[in-house]
């Protein structure tokens, strides 16, 4: 891949190819548009309350089963085990699944809007 | 500790910052690279990077003293400075790299299409970052006095200068450089130490971790209320962080700022394990160390405490540079999106401007440093979170995912949202921590939904003044780009 030297002005920062623009200004290219971010929006927001619900039920789990915390694994007290470690594989899940079902939403949005779709992605799609 | 060692650590880690800043002059000459170091870093620099430039003194010394001093309570800020990330990944991070703009108030102002609402940013983000230096200067002025002896003042004005040359020097693409090296650091630096220190305890069959992790300080635990508005300002304050913000931007692309961000994921994930490490390692092993006013210095203690020798003075140096590491890319990534910002919107935009613009950035700050009181590192940093969470997060969100957001509504929401919180930071300041009411010491529950409420219903009210360009910009913000051979 060739590097390209970014020197504009910020005032270059909107304005895209104007074929590209040109196919989504018209009434069916904007139909796809809101639908593709509607979608997004929905995946953002189901993927973030999954998250925060498990990680609410974490300090219930520990309140509704009574010595669960005190419980040792290696001689670590359990909660420091469920909190301090425990978050983490949850938070990384959350985000893998998320950016494979977003880019499964542009690829969708990229056949229905019938850009035209380079062997370089199609390869790096399918 | 030795401050011999100390001091040969502090200078290790300024050197070689200003090493590779300097190497870093050499191929950054345009305007691009100084800003977004012409959006040709690869994700795993770029990540690492990101890393480097969000591991603040917070994280580094501030968790651990605080989970020394709260226990399981203070785990809620590691995870809390994660899941901000997962926040970002969701919702902010491929729509903000293909809006193109180099800057938050350059994004707003692209979006709804007005120069007051750019200036009423530009002023949010400054304020942002100069609140996130202080915390940076007052770890450094911290750990220089407890490690060499030397005067507090030292500390910051040493983190002011190395910063200052390494951005003057590179911008952004030696910076890039410079802050995925700091990750690495930080990683080692935190993780050797506590290693050897766990084995050692193994091998030596001290009763491993037989006492119960009691509470060395007999605080209050927080209550729910507190937990609840800390994760708020945790979880919406990370997306409006200006420093954090301007690495999407050096990405090619939306996908490759998607997958940018997983990495950084796994790279905290990693990272915070260790400080939840000293801070339990410390709570049994040396609950001494949680004197008032110290605790942040907990984990630059801890090696010499329990390892002593000249181990324990080579593992201290280890853990003194990861720290100076942790103020240093903090605060050259502030200075450099600082500098973006105040260059731009009062100097014209230039590489001279820039320049100027990063001293002004990094030297007003040192100013606040001086004249304020150091309070525990975590909780000064979180209501920093809280303050963005109620002004540059809103606009953010709402701007990107709402189609009605207007310039009024824009404004009065981060007006309210700025006064609501900065009241509370100030009440708390004027009142002191010890006896201020849940509500006042972690108000981002509240002020956040105010800003987004208010936002919204002067939206609503100002409907006429939805912007003529917002169709395509909402366009551009969501659709994939093509492939970037094809693109120009």
């Amino acid at each position: 891949m060739t590097r390209v030297r970014v020197t504009a002005p910020r005032s270059a920062a909107l304005p895209a190819s104007q074929s590209r623009e040109a196919a989504q200004d018209s009434e069916v290219g904007q139909v796809f548009v809101r639908s593709l971010i509607r979608s997004q929006l929905r995946l953002a927001l189901v993927v973030a309350s999954g998250f925060l619900l498990i990680l609410g039920a974490f300090p219930l789990l520990l309140a509704a089963v009574p010595g669960l915390s005190e419980t040792r694994i290696a001689g670590i007290p359990f909660d420091w085990i469920l909190l301090g470690a425990g978050s983490y594989p949850v938070i990384g899940l959350s985000a893998w699944l998320y950016v494979r079902t977003a880019a499964r939403n542009e690829a969708r949005y990229r056949d229905l809007a019938g850009e035209p779709v380079s062997a370089q992605l199609l390869s790096r799609n399918r | 500790m030795n401050a011999g060692v100390a001091v040969a650590a502090l200078a290790v880690v300024s050197v070689a910052t200003a090493v590779i800043g300097f190497y870093g002059l050499r191929i950054s000459r345009t305007t691009g690279d100084f800003y977004v170091a012409s959006r040709t870093v690869r994700p795993w620099w770029n990540a690492s990077a990101i890393g480097g430039e969000y591991l603040s003194a917070a994280s580094f010394l501030g968790v651990a003293g605080l989970i020394l001093l709260s226990g399981t309570d203070a785990l809620w800020f590691p995870v809390g400075y994660t899941a901000g990330y997962l926040m970002l990944l969701l919702f902010v991070a491929a729509p903000l790299r293909r809006s193109g703009a180099y800057t938050i108030p350059d994004f707003t102002e692209a979006r709804l299409d007005s120069r007051a609402v750019r200036k009423v940013t530009s002023l949010v983000v400054v304020l942002v970052g100069w609140l996130y230096i202080v915390p940076q200067l007052h770890g450094a002025a911290l750990t220089i006095r407890i490690t060499t002896g030397l005067p507090s003042w030292v500390g910051s004005v040493a983190v002011v200068i190395v910063v200052c040359l390494t951005v003057v020097a590179g911008g952004m693409r030696s910076i890039t450089f410079v802050q995925a090296f700091q990750y690495w650091l930080k990683l080692t630096a935190l993780a050797v130490p506590i290693l050897f220190i766990v084995f050692m305890l193994a091998g030596n069959g001290t009763p491993a971790l037989s006492a119960p992790a009691v509470n060395p300080t007999g605080l209050a635990p927080a209550g729910a209320y507190q937990k609840v508005s800390l994760l708020v300002a945790l979880l919406f304050g990370t997306l409006g962080l200006p420093h954090v913000l301007v690495r999407f931007y050096t990405n090619p692309d939306g996908q490759s700022a998607r997958r940018t961000t997983l990495i950084v994921l796994g790279l905290l994930s990693v990272f915070y394990l260790f400080p939840t490490a000293y801070g339990l390692v410390a709570r049994v092993f040396a609950p001494g160390l949680a004197r008032a006013n110290q605790a942040d210095a907990m984990v630059l203690l801890l090696p010499g405490e329990l390892v002593g020798g000249a181990a324990g003075d080579f593992l201290s140096a280890l853990v003194v540079a990861g720290a100076f590491a942790a103020f240093l890319s903090t605060t050259s990534g502030l200075v450099v999106s600082l500098a973006g910002v105040i260059s731009q919107d009062v100097l014209g935009g230039e590489v001279g401007g820039f320049r100027l613009a990063a001293v002004i950035s990094a030297v007003v700050p040192l100013g606040f440093a001086f004249m304020t009181d150091s309070l525990a590192l975590a909780g000064s940093v979180g209501l920093v979170f809280a303050f963005t969470a109620s002004t540059v997060c809103p606009v953010l969100l709402l701007g990107i995912w709402w189609r009605g957001l207007t310039d009024a509504g824009a404004i009065a929401g981060m007006v309210t949202g700025g006064i609501l919180c900065g009241g509370a930071m100030i009440a708390g300041a004027l009142v002191g921590a010890s006896n201020l009411a849940p509500w006042l010491a972690q108000p981002a529950a509240w002020t956040v939904p105010a800003a987004f409420a208010v936002m919204v219903a002067v939206s609503r009210a100002t409907a006429r003044r939805v912007p003529q360009t917002m169709a395509r910009v909402m366009t551009r913000l969501h659709t994939p780009e093509r492939p970037l051979a094809t693109e120009r």
